[in-house]
């Protein structure tokens, strides 16, 4: 919480009471998990770099988890937070306690703003220092720009400056986060350049006070998807400046169910919704999306991939729309017809022969565990019927 | 470790009458395993070591550890059940027991050699390892190459997969070099062997006595144990190196009697082992099938490094990840990925980064793999971006190969190797590219020498390789006389050579027998057909005969049989002049025959894109029953025009029926332009078809468009009446229809097609102008034309 006081009021100086009593929609990673983050700080003896609020393996266990023991005694189980490859965590920790940017890439839907938001929480206590890349985002946005009034009144000095977050993660030695740098234009990409190799940033109409020196602990963790269109190919000598981390899909399905059912709890939870979650119908969901994903079932028939994004996001997504119509409109019971129809509206978003793809699937591998399996899989066949 | 594994106390050491039995874990081609040997073998002072190993290649230890001797090496072991203890398929068996500078039991050899102790094997022979086998079990699994060396126990247990998990590791091989390679160079040897043996005890306590029984590990321990007891008698301190999965049980069972096993008695020639020269790919790729430690290049280095004794242990891991680093980045580069120093320098930050937050002391291979994958790819990992890491994969496995320094053991398919290369002046002690140009056709010896080469070819050893010469495969360059051959004897060939011991003892045996298998697995006629081509060539009678009528008999694609006509046609053509007689030619080119005319009439539907195929088969039919089967020119005709008569024909399948037809009976012109009128006289799509007939009848009767029918007629007549869009979409099959006739043919039709049009002959002749030109030519002569009559 420190950190965001930091130098500069952004106004975000929120508390776990404020969480509790304004309700917010999604508090930052910090808030939500405080607690952990508090106890980590205490418990960590190992060595940290500058900057930074806890060691890189309390980072680390922050992450994925894990049992830790501070020195008094107490004992606290830290819950895990990104689900999948556990050495690209460590990988991830390494680069940002080094001299080059973290850059997250892969598909849609995999976490990737997470484990930076984690990340950031984790090493800065901020993670709200961020720019969202678009295709209007200018460098103003990304570096500084100006209260008019008081350039105007005053002429430029610190007090007419309005940093943005590579300034204010330079000045205040934390890591600035880049969403979707990809769809920023090249040539505001390539703005980064010159910030990522000397850790300077010039700002010339203050004359000397201008130069501003990065603080130890500043970094950037930058994210793209590799599926979207409209995006813009980053240069080569941006990428230099870079490690670069794929973060895959998960490809287990017990993995998919369990964070499924972990962040509609979740999400249910900050929208009082007091309904109780189905194991069964997130397995079933896990699977679906899964076996569309991969492009074959698990008894081995071939099937059509739909050209939609396949993620476990858009599975939360599809299941807590479920949640929501079973707990305002149903008996509080999770209803198949209605996940097959929030299913079809995922599924089916730009491209029409998808409709087509999620039918055939029905017929075949829904079709298949339903003779074999019966149960539920036979009453999701049956919905099948609302796929047009 | 202590954390992990629980205190057990290691009784790997048992009293024997003036002094102990030292048994020593291993895991293969480990090099901390190999290190701890060698010390604890200097504090153990043992007066006999006893190694896991096949007993029946004992006699090679002083081969393997010859001073000239270099690694990798391996020991070849063959085996031939003709006596049916196996199974009821009399099958050979091969296996390799793979040696490199990591391996702890060439550490234990070499100890020995140092020491002047004895050393010996103590495992059952190699024959009896696969008679107490079940099928489908340890050295009787399916794979393409078995290694005795097997670790698949220590790697792939359920314990395994509990302590990947606790310790939060990706792999055993990750926890195995973090726990053991890496945190067991500082051990004590007392301390190491006790953490080995503590691991060894809980894999083995994990694994069920059904699967232990199942591929005779129970009764070759058994063996074990009853040769460690026999020494026992004799020698005082012993020192006992096996795979840690056995250490357990041998401790156990030494303690009390135990019965000998009765072993089979087999002549040389149906088992034997041989030393052979061994490289490092082909030891990784055991490694595949959890053989030992995986990259074998970058253990065999460290090794070298802890050998080297210059460097504390844990500074030859951080040199050696710079060195890797360092040159997959040169070789990255290379390749056009540009890596700077800022990346190997970042890579190696993340590499050193990685082993303290994985709480090791330096980072080993998997910090290094991190370290590239992080800092050498940018952008998304995908197969097309990880060449880096490609790179570092094949240098990690490494590139050298051995050499065996005693070559008093040489196999016998090396010594007539050598033998006819001798005979033939090849040579073949050299490792520099060497070529002979040998005549075909100037006397039996040259003709000798050209089978010795396409046997060494058929073999697949890697020894040579035609350059030019008739190529009977492809049916190019026959008309050539001479063969020019490019050779070379690697160590890679003999290797290879090893492996055919079991087909033969003599390279024309091997041959023959490795065509009779092949043959035997065979079952389209096409191929089977050019293995009959490769016999030919080596000068090797094909005797399996049955197998032949049977595969002919059994194949119904037209295809393949018209590929088998073709080859067994060109084998009964050129049987005379390469001296290589066999009537077997002739009674398959005519059972491919009358098969194949069964098989014509259902043609007529062939896809588009097989027409072509199909003509050529066509063709050559008529061309054989011209040549050699005169009197069945009626039943091609009769299957020809059953295929006519087939509801729907491809266009130029037609063409090419209609033209044979032809070709048999002048007559059959009115028909042929009766059906070019059908199609020019169809709909549009017909019309196009039109093109595609006249390619087919052109390909096999060109002389009908030079003779007196209305053939350029009516294809004047296709032309005028397409558009022009369906012009170009014919025009490339026009093109090709056109193509089959000779300059002086085209002249001809091109005059009559002139004379059509009422065209002057010197346009025929003249400069050709640009078809855009000509048209606005025409264009402004009719504009030029309309305004002067306004």
């Amino acid at each position: 919480m420190n950190a965001l006081k930091g130098e500069y009021d952004l106004g975000l100086t929120i508390s776990y009471k404020d969480i509790m009593e304004q309700h917010l929609i999604k508090p930052p990673v910090e808030i939500r998990y405080a607690q952990e983050l508090d106890f980590l700080s205490r418990a960590d003896t190992g060595k940290r770099p500058e900057n930074w609020k806890l060691s890189p393996k309390a980072v680390r266990t922050f992450i994925i988890g894990g049992r830790v023991i501070a020195p008094d005694g107490s004992c606290m189980d830290i819950s895990r937070k990104f689900y999948g490859n556990d050495a690209l965590v460590e990988r991830c920790i390494i680069t940002l306690a080094g001299n080059r940017g973290l850059m997250l890439v892969g598909e849609p839907g995999t976490a990737k703003t997470m484990l930076s938001e984690l990340l950031s929480a984790a090493a800065c206590g901020c993670s709200t220092n961020t720019v969202q890349g678009t295709a209007g985002t200018t460098e103003d946005m990304i570096k500084y720009s100006w209260n008019y009034a008081l350039l105007i009144s005053k002429g430029p000095c610190r007090e007419a400056l309005v940093p943005a977050p590579l300034l204010i993660g330079m000045e205040s030695g934390i890591f600035a986060r880049f969403e979707e740098i990809t769809r920023t234009p090249a040539e505001i990409q390539d703005s980064l350049i010159s910030v990522m190799s000397d850790q300077i940033l010039n700002i010339p109409e203050l004359g000397e006070e201008g130069l501003i020196l990065a603080r130890p602990g500043f970094n950037i963790i930058g994210t793209a998807n590799t599926r979207d269109k409209g995006v813009n190919e980053m240069s080569g000598a941006l990428k230099r400046r870079f490690n670069f981390e794929t973060v895959a899909p998960v490809r287990d399905v017990k993995l998919e169910t369990q964070i499924i059912l972990r962040e509609a709890n979740d999400l249910a939870r900050a929208g009082h919704i007091d309904c109780p979650v189905d194991k069964d119908v997130a397995e079933l969901l896990a699977i679906t999306y899964h076996e569309l994903r991969e492009g074959t079932t698990a008894e081995g028939t071939l099937i059509d991939k739909p050209a939609a994004v396949m993620s476990t996001a858009e599975a939360v997504s599809v299941y807590f729309q479920t949640l929501c119509h079973a707990w305002y409109y149903g008996n509080g019971r999770m209803e198949l017809p209605v996940l097959t129809e929030n299913l079809l509206g995922a599924v089916c978003k730009e491209n029409q022969d998808d409709l087509e793809k999620l039918r055939s699937y029905f017929n075949t591998a829904v079709k298949q565990k339903s003779t074999r399996e019966g149960g539920i899989w036979t009453d999701y066949y049956k919905t099948s019927s609302l796929l047009h | 470790m202590d954390g992990l594994l629980q205190d057990l106390i290691s009784p790997a050491l048992i009293p024997n009458k003036d002094g102990a039995v030292l048994f020593f874990p291993i895991r293969h081609h480990s090099p901390v395993c190999s290190c701890q040997l060698e010390r604890i073998t200097a504090r153990f002072k043992p007066e006999l070591i006893l190694i896991e190993g096949p007993e029946n290649s004992n006699d090679l230890i002083p081969v393997l550890t010859d001073a000239h001797t270099r690694l990798p090496a391996a020991i070849y072991y063959f085996y031939k059940d003709k006596k049916k203890y196996i199974s009821e398929e009399a099958e050979d068996y091969h296996c390799y027991y793979p040696f490199l500078e990591s391996s702890p039991e060439y550490a234990a050899m070499s100890a020995a050699k140092a020491l002047s102790i004895p050393a010996a094997f103590i495992d059952l022979p190699y024959s009896e390892i696969l008679i107490h086998t079940k099928d489908f079990e340890g050295l009787r699994r399916m794979q393409e190459r078995h290694s005795y060396a097997d670790d698949s126990y220590l790697v792939n247990s359920r314990f395994r997969e509990l302590l990947c998990q606790k310790t939060g590791l990706r792999s055993f091989e990750e926890f195995w070099e973090k726990y053991f390679e890496i945190a067991g160079l500082r051990l004590e040897p007392e301390m190491f062997l006790h953490q080995m043996y503590t691991y060894c005890s809980l894999t083995r306590n994990g694994t069920p006595e059904s699967q232990i029984q199942a591929d005779g590990t129970d009764v070759r321990e058994q063996h074990m144990a009853y040769r460690i007891r026999e020494k026992m008698q004799q020698y005082g301190r012993i020192l006992v190196v096996t795979g840690g999965f056995h250490t357990p049980a041998l401790v156990t069972l030494v303690q009390r009697p135990v019965k000998p096993l009765k072993l089979h008695k087999f002549p040389e020639e149906q088992q034997n082992c041989y030393p052979i020269a061994y490289s490092f790919e082909a030891a990784d790729a055991l490694n595949g099938y959890a053989s030992g430690m995986p990259h074998a290049g970058y253990y065999t280095k460290i090794m070298q490094g802890l050998h080297e004794k210059t460097l504390p242990p844990e500074e030859v891991y951080r040199q050696l990840t710079l060195a890797l680093l360092t040159e997959t980045a040169k070789k990255c580069s290379r390749k056009d990925i540009p890596l700077s120093i800022a990346d190997v320098t970042s890579a190696y930050s993340m590499a050193e980064g990685l082993a303290a937050l994985r709480e090791s002391p330096v980072p080993g291979y998997a910090e290094l793999w991190d370290g590239v994958l992080s800092a050498f790819i940018k952008g998304e990992r995908t197969v097309a971006s990880s060449l880096p890491l490609d790179i570092l994969e094949k240098l990690a496995t490494g590139d050298g190969v051995g050499h065996i320094g005693d070559t008093s053991h040489v196999p016998p398919l090396i010594s007539d190797f050598e033998k006819q290369c001798r005979t033939f002046r090849l040579k073949y002690e050299t490792i520099i590219a060497q070529e002979a140009e040998v005549p075909l056709f100037g006397g039996l010896r040259d003709a000798e020498k050209s089978r010795f080469f396409h046997r060494m070819a058929f073999l697949d050893v890697h020894f040579c390789k035609r350059k030019k010469g008739p190529d009977l495969h492809r049916n190019l360059d026959r008309s050539r006389v001479r063969e020019l051959w490019t050779y070379c004897r690697t160590p890679e060939v003999d290797a290879a050579l090893v492996e055919h011991t079991t087909d033969g003892t003599t390279i024309e045996e091997s041959c023959r027998n490795v065509a009779a298998k092949r043959i035997r697995a065979e079952f389209r006629t096409g191929t089977a057909a050019q293995i009959c081509v490769d016999c030919f060539l080596m000068g090797i009678p094909l005797v399996e005969h049955e197998v032949m009528q049977e595969i002919l008999s059994g194949d119904g694609d037209f295809f393949s049989l018209g590929q088998g006509l073709h080859y067994f046609d060109m084998l009964c053509e050129l049987q005379v002049l390469y001296q290589t007689y066999d009537p077997a030619y002739r009674q398959w080119l005519e059972y491919c025959f009358s098969r194949l005319l069964v098989l014509l009439p259902p043609m007529a539907g062939v896809q588009a894109e097989q027409a072509k195929d199909c003509i050529r088969i066509f063709r050559l039919l008529h061309g054989v029953t011209g040549r050699l089967f005169p009197e069945r020119q009626e039943e091609f005709r009769q299957a020809l025009i059953s295929l006519l008569m087939q509801p729907k024909t491809e266009p130029s399948v037609h063409g090419a029926v209609m033209g044979l037809l032809y070709a048999m009976d002048a007559a059959y012109l009115s028909q042929a332009e009766q059906a070019m009128q059908s199609y020019l006289m169809g709909t549009p799509e017909h019309r196009r078809e039109g093109a595609h007939y006249l390619h087919g009848l052109f390909e096999t009767a060109r002389d009908i468009a030079l003779g007196d029918g209305n053939f350029l007629e009516m294809a004047d007549s296709l032309l005028q009446g397409s558009s022009y869009a369906d012009f170009m979409e014919i025009l490339p099959s026009l093109r090709l229809a056109f193509c089959h006739f000779t300059p002086s043919e085209i002249q001809q039709i091109a005059e009559r097609i002139a004379q059509m049009h009422g065209i002057r002959d010197d346009l025929l002749h003249g400069t050709v102008y640009d078809e855009a030109l000509m048209a606005f030519g025409a264009e402004l002569d009719a504009e030029v034309m309309r305004e002067m009559k306004a």
